[in-house]
């Protein structure tokens, strides 16, 4: 199929829970254009009614990952030149994740699963203490700072095929965010940690498939998260047997 | 749509906002009086919008040895021009240092750290120590996240993806009986009565032509103050960024920040034609204050020496690009992602609207003049006064977001709080206000063009109202903003439905930033001297600290009410230091 250099074809779902498909927009390219002002192109020239979540538009806030050409991306700082093919782009909602309309998909299970792998600092002083001394060298703190600037983006999540075919199971983000938290040294919800990431729904589904390690926007390693916890988790059990 | 047909619940506490204010309340507030029920709402999704999220530098709290609360103050009175409310700014900064150790020792944040472990400071502009704590250049989405974690792991309800629509009193209008809200997954309309309502929707100056906040802020919450007839003070006070990233049109990425630690480290800005131009205005050059910095730009620019695309350039290439992209790889992979070499190569920038200083007039301890209603975070005025020091953002909104929480928890536990019933006939009002623009499609049920609207209020805002003013400039800002306000209730949407309609939002994120922009040009019109990031070409006269006054703004029926309080100097007169004689020289400067 020939195509106009200055235009791009995009094929964008729409639709919701109950089901949808693909319309396709004819948007102007531009020098300067993410896969975000495509987007809001077509909602602010050709469909008004498009739904679809941004908020900071720089990668900070995690807001806007959607699926690009069948990947997932953050949206804000994926350039059309590195994702378009011949000039198409096809742009639907994060997979694994209930759809509101259209590009929007429902993160609360996203959320959910954070709190449920024990992704909350459990405090070990108070705001009378001074803050821990803590060298940045040491091992334990070097493997948390690996995994802390993750953004909760869902990328990783939409990513993963064990979160497919399990739905149930934790996923990469909250599993990372848990493997930061063994790493705290100032952390005093270990054994509860380890216990919610070992259950049935935890760390032992991951296959190292490292599709998260491949899509997460910041260059984390959710893949080398897990395995670490796998690790503790084993540790854990062995202290726990004898 | 009848106010019959409304979704209603309670709440003891009802908090708008879910950045560094609004969390830290929720926190709080649970802590304090954990009987008590609590709901937050949030426009986008808990932890992921507002502006706490995008904090680059970083924290200021006096903690070192040789700093000092009162040097720390000394630091943003000076900073502010005189203007600030000075007991807001000393419980700004006598409690960054409580709040900085909660975060680190409760919620969980790990700051930088020296390689001895204790806390790493850095040196941030304006101040007089180096003071600013922080997570490499991205401290805000450590802060917001561990908040986050802790409001999920709590029995607070969320309302995500709910906009406030308006503050409705009871029927005697003199107390805050709730807030309407749209769902905006749904399209439904909720009214939540609450005992204590905390406004912490964020400032956001996005009505200029560049701006560096998240996009979902569009000042609602000054917008629904303003429409109470609550006094807003210092609107004039909007704070630029001198280096938003310009990169052309029909893109998101224009206006957002390209950090200040890039002038710092020896940057150059350059002119269309690659000459540096800052020290014929400056002679610090490219490291003179961001006020500054972002007029000498608006000069260059007006006078047609600009990039293709109407703005300077930043080059950091003669430092090594190597060099560039370790000291500043965020900053490099960003510009990189958006098509950009910012360690090798020039990258366009412009002066962005960042913060505003402006807001509600409250005491201390948060609360405003109607009772019932709580504010904090940028929401709330007087803290900065007519300037803000880079790193008292966030901790301004996480300090008095804790405060809020604990003052609401302490004013519910005493009678005179109760459940009010709202007025039924101003809820109703309210509802139809918001649905305003359906039903007025044109032929063939097109919608009018929200988005050309809100073009023009960037560009007459970005032209009159914005680095440089006149009376000329503003003048015509007040009744081209009539005009436009006009224009967009004659503007209707294509669709009809509510469900996730951000077309709809659009159009009441629009009316918002009109309603906030009168105030912004009423405001700097009647401030006829320049005071920090107010500067007016046709009287630049700085004016006599001692009498300073700020400005007040009410909405009196139609028309804005501009008045002048004198600041009370309650802490430190103007010329006196509360450091002896050495910072007082400093503070002069």
């Amino acid at each position: 199929m020939t195509q106009d250099a200055d235009t791009l074809t995009v094929e964008v779902w729409r639709g919701d829970a109950r089901g949808g498909g693909y319309v396709a927009y004819d948007v102007p390219r531009r020098e300067s254009q993410t896969v975000l002002d495509v987007v809001t192109w077509i909602q602010q020239n050709a469909e008004p009614a498009l739904a679809y979540r941004f908020a900071c538009r720089v990668g900070m806030c995690g807001s806007c990952a959607m699926t690009v050409n069948g990947a997932p991306r953050w949206t804000c700082r994926t350039h059309v030149r590195r994702v378009a093919k011949a000039g198409r782009l096809r742009i639907a909602p994060l997979r694994n994740l209930p759809v509101i309309r259209d590009l929007a998909a429902d993160l609360a299970p996203f959320f959910n699963k954070w709190t449920a792998a024990g992704g909350t600092f459990a405090p070990t002083a108070t705001r009378d203490d001074p803050p821990a001394e803590i060298s940045p060298e040491t091992p334990q703190r070097a493997a948390a700072d690996a995994g802390i600037e993750c953004i909760n983006c869902a990328v990783c999540y939409a990513a993963c095929d064990t979160v497919a075919m399990v739905p149930d199971y934790l996923g990469p983000a909250a599993l990372n965010r848990a493997w930061t938290l063994v790493n705290d040294a100032r952390d005093g919800g270990q054994a509860e940690r380890i216990a919610a990431v070992s259950g049935g729904n935890g760390c032992a589904n991951c296959h190292s498939h490292q599709s998260c390690a491949e899509l997460c926007p910041n260059g984390l390693s959710p893949t080398a998260a897990i395995a670490g916890l796998k690790r503790a988790a084993g540790r854990a059990w062995l202290r726990g047997g004898a | 749509m009848t106010a019959a047909d409304l979704e209603r619940h309670n709440a003891d506490i009802l908090i708008v906002g879910a950045g560094g204010a609004g969390l830290f309340a929720a926190l709080h507030a649970c802590r304090a009086a954990p009987e008590l029920s609590v709901t937050i709402a949030v426009k986008g999704l808990l932890g992921k919008s507002g502006c706490t999220r995008m904090v680059q530098g970083g924290y200021n709290v006096a903690l070192g040895p040789g700093d000092s609360v009162e040097r720390h103050f000394m630091d943003t009175i000076a900073g502010g021009k005189w203007l600030p409310h000075q007991d807001m700014a000393w419980r700004l900064c006598e409690t960054a240092p409580v709040r900085v150790r909660e975060l680190e020792n409760e919620i969980g944040c790990f700051f930088d750290r020296n390689p001895d472990g204790t806390l790493h400071q850095k040196a941030f502009a304006g101040q007089s120590f180096d003071r600013t704590v922080h997570k490499g250049d991205l401290t805000g989405i450590e802060i917001v996240n561990r908040l986050m974690e802790q409001v999920l792991a709590r029995p607070v309800e969320r309302l995500e993806e709910h906009r406030a629509l308006a503050l409705v009193p009871d029927r005697s209008g003199e107390a805050l009986a709730g807030v309407l809200f749209a769902d905006m997954r749904s399209g439904a309309f909720r009214f939540v009565r609450a005992r204590a309502v905390l406004l912490a929707t964020g400032g956001g100056p996005t009505m200029y032509r560049y701006h560096t906040p998240s996009g979902d802020k569009s000042m609602d919450g000054l917008a629904m103050a303003l429409r109470r007839g609550l006094p807003l003070r210092d609107m004039e006070m909007v704070q630029f960024h001198p280096t938003g990233l310009l990169a052309g049109p029909d893109t998101r990425m224009t206006g957002t920040v390209l950090e200040e630690g890039l002038r710092g480290a020896g940057g150059h800005l350059l002119d269309g034609d690659g000459r540096r131009f800052m020290f014929d205005h400056d002679e610090a050059g490219e490291r003179a204050t961001r006020d500054i910095v972002s007029r000498a730009i608006f000069e260059e620019m007006r006078k047609g020496r600009t990039t293709p695309n109407g703005g300077v350039y930043i080059s950091m290439s003669h430092l090594g690009p190597e060099t560039v992209r370790d000291r500043f790889g965020g900053m490099v992979r960003r510009c990189a992602d958006s098509g950009f070499d910012l360690a090798a190569g020039r990258v366009e920038v412009v002066p962005t609207a960042h913060y505003f200083m402006g807001g509600l007039v409250c005491d201390p301890e948060t609360r405003t003049d109607l009772p019932g209603l709580y504010v904090a975070g940028e929401d709330a005025g007087g803290a900065h006064g007519a300037n803000r020091l880079g790193g008292n953002g966030v901790a301004n909104s996480t300090v008095f977001g804790g405060i809020s929480g604990d003052t609401m928890a302490k004013d519910l536990a005493g009678p005179g709080a109760p459940f009010r019933n709202p007025d039924e006939d101003l809820l109703a009002a309210e509802i139809a206000r918001a649905l305003h623009p359906f039903g007025r499609a044109g032929s063939g049920g097109r919608g009018g063009d929200v988005h050309a609207l809100r073009r023009r209020l960037m560009d007459l805002m970005w032209h009159d109202a914005g680095v440089v003013r006149t009376a000329g400039g503003l003048g015509r800002a007040v009744a081209q903003l009539g005009d436009l306000k006009a224009e967009l209730l004659e503007t209707g949407l294509a669709d009809p439905g509510r469900v996730f309609n951000l077309t709809w939002h659009d159009w009441l994120n629009l009316r918002s930033l009109i309603e906030v922009s009168q105030a912004i040009a009423a405001a700097a019109l009647a401030r006829e001297s320049s005071c920090g990031a107010h500067y007016r070409e046709d009287c630049p006269d700085e004016g006599d600290p001692a009498a300073a006054s700020f400005t007040v703004i009410r909405r009196d029926g139609g028309s804005l009410d501009v008045s002048r309080a004198p600041v009370n100097f309650s802490i430190v007169q103007p010329g006196e230091s509360l450091l002896g004689e050495d910072h007082a020289t400093l503070a002069a400067v």
